[in-house]
């Protein structure tokens, strides 16, 4: 379907004359049009995860328009980079993103060592790898749990969070919280993995192999939830090119593009893991992506467990709270679960850095939705938002 | 036709597969722990970061080993810390820490030279107003070495 | 029927007896759903107030007695709370005909399945009110849903009925109970399996439950046509969305499993137990599945059950011809 002009049920044809996605921001005063009516879905809506505003001018149940409008959860993570020094910039990273904190801490803490030409150990780039992925693992179980309850399904939300409980076990050991993480330290890690933490992944290993069939049989199998995702929502690899979409949804659409495969960072490179790209680019293989993807990180996690080396974990004379970055300007990306994160860091050598740009998937893959969403159901609308992964957190920082 | 007809046969069979799922969890045990009744395994507990507190100095338990030197409260991102340093000597007089403004993040007690500061586990900190949050850490370790004595 | 004092005292009796039971029922089902989902879902469900939580839902509906009315502008007044009473009080005349034991019966109408058919009408008039009166548009839309759905449910839940009604040659539910034998093999389910699927499905659908609940779908309209509602305005759809679904369950007790016939003893706890049995499934079902999309809602009741029903009418007239 030609979805910027398209006709509805009862032979009405629009043209909206917009594609872009601010036209109520512009036109504001507007109003809708005969036989529409202009709904707002957020910021306080069970499925909009947060404070995301999204206006839908509807014709019945068909959306003409979706506008998302953001900055309800606006907290200037950028400008308080430039008023803390790296170092006490480093607890920001993992309230940015709170499913994900610690591919954030890992886009900071690399940024830095970049422009500080700062080496790591190798004890602590394997468990860099290992908290990494496990972490990924957890937030594609909350999306997956939280997808499921947009569609309607409620239960598979709390099963899910049984597994990320077990997941957050383990990464208490060495970060010490639950939710904001802050492991990683310029040089390094803070803490060092003991017997119980390698011991608990080898247990949770099989045991999130053995779920994982269990959703399969529960959820993806489901004839109920086939229906509401196959052909719903397809996003080319023209939109995802044109708004810079990254991560699953950009794999979805078949282009197995992943920072850790194409910019291999930290040690990567020494993993052999295949990068999932979907089989459609609608809901359903978005879905599909990000399931196989949590299978993908078992693998790396399997394979830097086995063959984690002994030695420090963080570099001696590790830079200190007041460290001052030499001059110049860095940028170093890494894989989130939501798609390619990355920090710009340019410093002038002074106590703070000069500026600091985070570059959030989210905010990106946001942009995809006015687009996608046009011509579609509510429910479908519902189930677009819902499998962009969406942490509005990170999409306003 | 045909076809549509074996898709919604095999429809309603996952449909009796989920329901065997869910049934199936449904006769199993709880995985929640009760809190009032019950609480988690304090193994899982050592390595949680709960509010700051001072190391109990080696000689006396009740003196700090802090010497003010006010690394910590540089360091510190949110600004929490009050270190003010005695009359006498380098002990300090006055350690207060605000955990309203404290995010856990270690600076302080990675940046001690004496390794004075470390994290407590205390997850069951309750508190009904700001001002109770506002702890003074040096009347803890005090209050702290008086029990344990 | 004449109407005389006693049948008028009957009735009074038997309508008392019924709100009674719609609010005990509202309340035990209460509990049961939540503690069935707390137990699916590997948590313990309410648990604090009683011994296992028992009084929970009790306090929960004394809680809402006693909270503010809360109108908000721009509502429609009358209407407003029209609503929530017409959706409330013709469900105390559908269960007058049901035949809960050999004796225990509202009214022993001959068109008893009529009845509750007619007046099952006015559940979908009372939403589209709530939804219109309430001046939202997720209300707006979700009685917009309520409407469609419940006109399209209704046909196959009515054509799976009469198939029923062919065998037995009658209307009147306590005949079609009588009809059926005590042991499980000789109630309708084993004669009429495809009507009883199909009235099942259209059962759930038109008590808007999951995963038919588009009326009130949280996740894209709230809370649907009930949006704007608070208080007693919310208890009372809540208490005749129970009492819609008991109803749907009492009948289909007693066409497809045998009503107040049972094995070894009959009398009225076979109704109970087969009732509540299908209630527990219904909410098996709602903590299993995700929410069917509007179209396809509509699409397999017109397209399949629909069908499905009109030929299994016609094959059950055609047996009856030739066989009897």
């Amino acid at each position: 379907m030609d979805r910027l002009n398209f006709i509805n049920p009862f032979g009405v044809r629009y043209q909206p004359d917009m594609v872009s996605g601010d036209f109520y921001t512009k036109n504001f005063a507007k109003g809708a049009a005969e036989n529409t009516i202009i709904l707002n879905l957020g910021p306080q809506h069970p499925s909009t995860h947060g404070v995301l505003r999204v206006i839908v001018e509807l014709d019945g149940e068909y959306v003409i328009r979706a506008e998302p409008v953001l900055g309800y959860l606006h907290r200037m993570h950028d400008k308080m980079g430039e008023v803390k020094t790296p170092w006490q910039f480093l607890p920001n990273m993992g309230r940015v993103d709170y499913l994900h904190p610690i591919a954030w801490n890992w886009a900071h803490v690399g940024a830095v060592e970049m422009l500080a030409g700062i080496s790591v150990p190798e004890r602590a780039e394997y468990l860099r790898v290992i908290s990494c992925e496990l972490n990924r693992i957890s937030s594609h179980l909350v999306w997956w749990g939280a997808f499921v309850m947009d569609l309607g399904g409620v239960t598979p939300i709390l099963y899910a969070f049984e597994e990320r409980e077990k997941i957050n076990d383990i990464l208490q050991i060495v970060t010490g919280s639950r939710l904001t993480m802050s492991y990683f330290r310029f040089g390094g890690v803070c803490a060092d993995a003991d017997d119980r933490f390698l011991k608990l992944i080898e247990q949770f290993i099989p045991y999130l192999r053995k779920r994982l069939k269990m959703y399969k049989a529960l959820v993806t199998d489901n004839v109920i939830l086939r229906r509401r995702l196959e052909n719903v929502g397809p996003m080319g690899l023209d939109i995802c090119q044109r708004y810079g979409a990254t991560g699953p949804i950009l794999r979805a659409a078949g282009l197995a593009k992943d920072t850790r495969r194409d910019i291999p960072y930290g040690v990567y490179s020494k993993f052999a893991f295949p990068i999932p790209s979907g089989p459609t680019d609608d809901c359903y293989g978005r879905y599909l992506v990000r399931l196989r993807e949590i299978e993908t990180s078992l693998l790396i996690i399997e394979q830097a467990i086995s063959s984690l080396p002994d030695g420090p974990i963080v570099i001696p004379k590790a830079p200190k709270p007041t460290f001052k970055l030499p001059a110049g300007e860095s940028y170093f990306a890494v894989e989130g679960a939501r798609g390619q994160v990355a920090v710009h860091l340019v410093s002038d050598g002074g106590k703070t850095p000069y500026r600091v740009k985070l570059r959030a998937p989210g905010f990106s893959n946001l942009s995809l939705f006015a687009e996608a969403a046009r011509g579609t159901l509510l429910a479908d609308a519902i189930a677009i938002l819902g499998s962009l992964d969406l942490v509005i957190p990170e999409v306003d920082r | 036709m045909l076809k549509a007809i074996i898709d919604n046969i095999k429809g309603l069979y996952s449909l009796l597969v989920g329901l065997s799922i869910t049934g199936r969890f449904l006769l199993s045990p709880r995985q929640t722990v009760h809190y009032p009744r019950k609480v988690i395994e304090p193994e899982n507990m050592a390595s949680y970061r709960g509010p700051l507190e001072l190391v109990p100095g080696d000689p006396d338990p009740a003196q700090s080993r802090c010497i003010s030197c006010q690394m910590c409260v540089r360091a510190c991102p949110g600004h929490c810390l009050t270190v003010t340093k005695g009359a006498s000597g380098k002990s300090p007089e006055v350690w207060l820490y605000d955990f309203t403004l404290c995010c856990l993040c270690a600076a302080c007690v990675e940046s001690c030279p004496t390794g004075a500061i470390r994290f407590s586990h205390k997850v069951y900190l309750v508190a009904d107003s700001r001002e109770a949050l506002h702890l003074d850490l040096l009347g803890q370790l005090k209050s702290s070495a008086k029990q344990t004595s | 029927m004449e109407l005389s004092i006693a049948s008028f005292v009957q009735i009074f009796v038997a309508v008392l007896l019924i709100i009674g039971l719609m609010v005990g029922n509202a309340v035990v089902m209460v509990y049961f759903e939540r503690k069935g989902a707390g137990f699916i879902q590997r948590r313990p469900g309410p648990y604090e107030v009683g011994p296992w939580g028992t009084i929970q839902a009790v306090c929960d509906s004394m809680k809402l007695l006693g909270k503010q009315i809360f109108v908000p502008g721009n509502v429609d007044w009358i209407l407003y709370f029209a609503a929530p009473i017409l959706a409330f009080f013709p469900v105390l005349l559908l269960f007058l005909p049901i035949p809960f034991g050999p004796y225990l019966t509202g009214l022993k109408v001959d068109d008893g399945i009529l009845l509750i058919l007619a007046f099952a009408g006015f559940g979908v008039i009372s939403n589209i009110l709530a939804g219109w009166a309430s001046n939202n548009k997720f209300g707006l839309l979700g009685a917009a849903r309520a409407v469609s759905q419940s006109i399209a449910y209704e046909i196959p839940m009515i054509l799976a009925l009469l198939a029923v009604v062919f065998l037995s040659g009658s209307l009147n539910l306590s005949e079609i109970v009588e009809n059926q034998g005590s042991w499980p093999w000789q109630w309708n389910i084993f004669v009429q399996p495809l009507a009883f699927f199909i009235y099942l499905v259209s059962m759930v659908g038109e008590t808007n439950r999951a995963p038919f609940d588009l009326p009130e779908a949280e996740s894209e309209l709230t809370a649907g046509f009930h949006t704007e509602y608070s208080c007693m305005g919310f208890a009372l759809f809540f208490l005749s969305e129970y009492a819609n679904m008991l109803l749907v369950s009492f009948v289909c007790a007693t066409f497809f499993l045998g009503g107040w016939r049972g094995p070894f003893l009959d009398g009225f706890w076979w109704t109970f137990i087969k009732a509540y049995v299908l209630m527990l499934f219904i909410v098996w079902i709602r903590w299993t599945f995700p929410r069917v999309r509007f179209d396809q809602l509509l699409n397999l009741n017109w397209r399949w059950l629909l069908p499905l029903a009109i030929i299994n009418l016609w094959i059950t007239a055609v047996a009856i011809k030739f066989f009897d």
